[in-house]
């Protein structure tokens, strides 16, 4: 029942329908509590006893930090099932999801940097965090060059598969990098097993901005891809329908 | 195996500029950088070091450069698969060559080089198993940054994997810090070394898989 699903939900317009019908939820739920967390922490958290209100800077960088490493997870699980499977949606997703990760990236070294100034009197420090994160936003631009060097799709689709699997390896060493090496970059302040050393008062409007910025991604993959997949499957019938 | 290595080693014989050239290269930086700077040179062995791991990533990027081309632009790559029918040993055994031919004479130029960084001659075995064995690490890299991008250009195949060689990069740092400081040095060779024997079995296999893509 399980591989009956998947090879349903795997074909291309199963996907489309299934995403088309789930977007809007997204992009509301996720555009209204990405509000909601911004609003919340930029005007009534309260100010940092270190930081000042410079800290307020968190609720946009570390959900892009986040989903700057998530997103490559996504992107690897999906190579592994193109290359092992031969399934073409995961490909498809690949090419979306890259040029979300790649912004999403940049805009967690932006972030950050601007940070920097007021904390640690530097745009920049070749710091263990910030320079894996800066060789993971390489890696998306690798990927997306590569895919667009090829004519032939399918052969471009695998290549890109396989430099996408071998670069997840950057995936362990950003989320350790605070604690294999002593770094300027702070060490994980929320843990999943219960230490957390932020105040309610800023978790809370924290996890909203994550979860909503979550959805927003969630919501902007899901144009992306059926854009791709639209120009991909272009010759297909049950494209103009939507097209 | 060994007819493989035999024929590898004969190819790379007769391309002189393939295998002198990055050696070349290694010696031209490391002698024109000290030129380049204040004639005192009273600090140069505070970062000569750094100077000979960035020429190192330099010269195995140029060496490695076109490894399959060659072979998949006249089929002897398409070739050698039917005759072979394991791309595997083929990559293994010219990534061998390469590291045997270029990359141990660049461990050894760099070894030479590093008395200009105040380095003793009994740490000159150190310094040049930690070169080599950084070399086969990215040799092993490079290659497969030429086989994704095979007859697209080597900037193709280095933007794909330079990410990857960095962490190369800032292991081998450390590495030359424990030398310089003496401490250290056992536990991060062991590390290097088990990390290059994982990656020199498996990074073949990985190059194989996308030249197969290229083939097919």
């Amino acid at each position: 029942m399980i591989t009956a699903f998947i090879h349903k939900f795997s074909s291309p317009k199963s996907y489309v329908r299934v995403t088309a019908k789930l977007y809007p939820f997204f992009i509301v739920f996720g555009v209204s509590l990405l509000t909601l967390g911004w609003v919340w922490g930029l005007l009534f958290a309260p100010q940092d006893a270190v930081q000042g209100n410079s800290y307020r800077i968190i609720f946009l960088h570390v959900p892009s930090s986040i989903f700057a490493q998530i997103i490559y997870f996504f992107m690897s699980v999906c190579a592994l099932m193109h290359l092992v499977w031969r399934v073409k949606l995961a490909a498809y997703l690949i090419k979306a999801a890259a040029p979300i990760g790649a912004m999403i990236t940049f805009i967690a070294l932006f972030s950050g940097s601007i940070w920097g100034i007021p904390t640690w009197g530097t745009w920049w420090q070749w710091d263990a965090r910030i320079t894996s994160t800066l060789i993971l936003f390489i890696m998306y631009l690798g990927v997306l060059t590569l895919h667009g060097s090829f004519s032939n799709l399918e052969k471009a689709d695998r290549l890109m598969s396989i430099l996408v699997v071998v670069g997840v390896v950057n995936i362990p060493i950003i989320k350790k990098s605070v604690d294999w090496w002593s770094t300027l970059h702070q060490p994980a302040s929320i843990s999943v097993s219960g230490n957390t050393s932020i105040d309610p008062s800023m978790l809370y409007p924290l996890f909203t901005s994550v979860i909503g910025m979550g959805l927003t991604l969630i919501s902007l993959g899901i144009l992306t891809s059926h854009l791709y997949i639209f120009l991909r499957e272009k010759n297909k019938k049950w494209v103009l329908k939507y097209v | 195996m060994l007819k493989l290595l035999r024929a590898e080693s004969y190819k790379l014989r007769k391309k002189l500029r393939s295998w002198l050239g990055p050696l070349l290269i290694m010696l031209l930086v490391l002698i024109a950088f000290p030129l380049s700077i204040d004639i005192s040179q009273f600090d140069l062995n505070k970062f000569y070091f750094s100077i000979i791991v960035v020429s190192l990533l330099m010269t195995s990027f140029v060496a490695t450069e076109g490894m399959f081309e060659e072979d998949f632009e006249d089929g002897s790559l398409e070739q050698e698969f039917l005759v072979e029918k394991d791309f595997y040993k083929i990559v293994l055994s010219k990534i061998m060559i390469y590291v045997c031919m270029i990359g141990i004479p660049i461990g050894f130029i760099g070894s030479a080089f590093s008395f200009a960084n105040g380095v003793d001659a009994e740490e000159f075995p150190k310094v040049f198993l930690l070169l080599t064995l950084s070399n086969l690490l990215l040799f092993n890299l490079f290659a497969f940054g030429n086989a994704l991008s095979i007859n697209k250009g080597a900037m193709l195949g280095i933007l794909s994997t330079l990410p990857l060689t960095l962490p190369v990069i800032i292991l081998l740092g450390r590495a030359v810090r424990t030398i310089q400081f003496g401490e250290g040095f056992f536990e991060i060779l062991i590390l290097m070394i088990g990390i290059s024997l994982l990656v020199t079995a498996i990074m073949p296999l990985i190059i194989s898989a996308a030249l197969k893509t290229h083939l097919d």
